[in-house]
């Protein structure tokens, strides 16, 4: 019996009138590599800030690394990395600088920080770029830095918001090899969100979700029985259908 | 926030052109701004208004130095480094410190600099307890001012309203600070709105470190040096309390991530 890395219940956000997420009940277990999938505006984002406690819900709770997100925030913020859609490093600064910069906002031990920063750019290929400023670097780099970043402080649950947004083929690629050793080698929960569906296909579970709620959650294969088509495509299609025209690549 | 206050600063040093443009700033005002003043004053007073302008001055660094770098917590939002910051296990409150701390940091050290050059230049040199009261003057100009400039900046939503800063912030605040004139002379509105401003306070306490020669010729600080402190300590604590949620609320995250939407 594993522990839950996520249990949220009835979560929901409203941004004014407008209904972001509706009431969501999930369950992500320990270890597992999850997908959040659906269109754009279909509350994943939303999602992710709430679980990680960067907004208040209006409705409902969840516990995410086993604590509260309502009364705990910091615990969990301590227990989760988040790479963002967008990057969040300062372009001014070197890569080295700003890993430093979140070794310092996570605490993390001079000593420690600077043995992880070393192993975590030897493993990302980033070593021979680290003192250059983040501004002259390719997209790729960049994302690749933004995932350093995110699991410098060893959390056990890595939030992805649709991590290969404006990436290349190969750049694709080699953040998906990363991310697979990552899983590998420490065990860590992934919770991807994506709206790019063969992303989804190596996950073990994938959550669709459509305007706000769940449309359907599983994994890909059993998605794609219960819809009686062939490809998770089909699936998110017919879950969401309604909206095909806005969920095109971007 | 040891790491947010050490960046504020990295960032400082790295943008060259903003480093010497702070420097230079106080000289292009006190050869033009004042030549200008100095003919409209001359043989009416007991002090060369060089003189009497080098404490605004001063002051004058402090604001742009602190109130730019606390504004550039905008910037942060727009490149996302506020939200590394948000996600990090440390409080809203603590980012707001370790901003304001930053930028008083900067702040600081440009006023420092400018001092070293400026005062020999007009022919000031202060008394130990001068030079120890007119920096703890420009530390607490710089802290008040930091915390304004977090606090500005996170109620802007973008960098587009940074020039309605300036205007409506910064030049009323420098006018009416008595960097430039005395302000007991302005009319009652002026005034008032003279008191509600953090800057005057600072400059204030820094005429009392740097003018007591000129203070029984009315050029002197005019308010109890204590008030100075005491006012320049409350705007930096209001504004810290109120950054903190401000930080927080949904801009750090949300608004970009719905405006980014397609």
């Amino acid at each position: 019996m594993t522990a839950a890395a996520i249990d949220a219940s009835g979560l929901g956000k409203d941004f004014g009138a407008v209904q972001a997420l509706d009431r969501l009940d999930l369950e992500v277990r320990e270890g597992e590599f999850f997908g959040f999938l659906g269109p754009n505006g279909a509350g994943k984002t939303t999602t992710v800030h709430l679980l990680a406690t960067l907004l208040a819900p209006s409705r409902g709770s969840a516990r995410v690394v086993g604590h509260d997100i309502r009364t705990d925030g910091l615990a969990v913020r301590r227990g989760i990395g988040l790479v963002f859609q967008e990057t969040t490093l300062d372009r001014d600064l070197t890569i080295d600088e700003n890993l430093r910069f979140a070794a310092r906002l996570w605490n993390l031990d001079h000593h420690e920080a600077t043995s992880r920063i070393d192993a975590l750019l030897r493993q990302f290929g980033l070593e021979e770029r680290r003192g250059d400023p983040v501004r002259t670097l390719s997209g790729g780099m960049r994302r690749a830095a933004d995932i350093a970043r995110g699991i410098l402080h060893r959390p056990r649950l890595l939030f992805l918001d649709e991590p290969t947004a404006g990436l290349d083929p190969r750049a694709r690629r080699s953040l998906w090899d990363l991310i697979s050793n990552l899983r590998a080698s420490s065990g860590l929960t992934v919770f991807l969100t994506t709206h790019y569906v063969e992303e989804a296909e190596p996950c073990d579970r994938v959550a669709v979700m459509d305007r706000g709620r769940l449309a359907a959650l599983g994994t890909p294969t059993e998605l794609k029985r219960a819809a009686g088509v062939g490809s998770l495509e089909e699936v998110f299609l017919a879950r969401t259908g309604h909206q095909l025209a806005q969920t095109g690549p971007a | 926030m040891y790491g947010i206050v050490i960046r504020e600063f990295v960032r400082f040093l790295r943008q060259r052109g903003r480093a010497l443009s702070s420097v230079a700033r106080p000289f292009v005002w006190l050869i033009f701004a004042g030549a200008g003043f100095a003919a409209v004053f001359v043989g009416r007073s007991a002090i060369d208004y060089r003189v009497y302008m080098a404490p605004g001055l001063l002051g004058m660094v402090v604001m742009f130095g602190s109130l730019l770098a606390a504004l550039s917590t905008v910037i942060d939002r727009d490149a996302g480094v506020l939200r590394m910051m948000l996600v990090a296990p440390i409080r809203r409150g603590t980012v707001a410190l370790g901003k304001t701390l930053g930028a008083t940091l900067v702040g600081t050290t440009q006023a420092v600099v400018v001092a070293a050059i400026l005062l020999p230049v007009v022919g000031l040199a202060p008394t130990p307890g001068g030079a120890f009261l007119a920096l703890a003057a420009i530390v607490l100009t710089g802290l008040a001012l930091g915390a304004l400039g977090v606090v500005l900046a996170a109620g802007m939503r973008s960098i587009e309203n940074f020039a309605g800063v300036m205007n409506f912030v910064v030049f009323p605040m420098l006018f009416l600070s008595g960097a430039l004139y005395p302000v007991r002379h302005l009319g009652p509105v002026l005034h008032v709105l003279a008191h509600v401003n953090p800057l005057a306070y600072g400059v204030d306490l820094l005429k009392h470190a740097l003018l007591t020669r000129w203070a029984d010729a009315g050029y002197g600080g005019e308010l109890p040096i204590a008030l100075d402190c005491v006012a320049l300590a409350i705007f930096a604590v209001a504004g810290l309390a109120a950054a903190g949620p401000m930080l927080a609320r949904e801009g750090g995250v949300a608004r970009a991530a719905f405006r980014e939407r397609p």
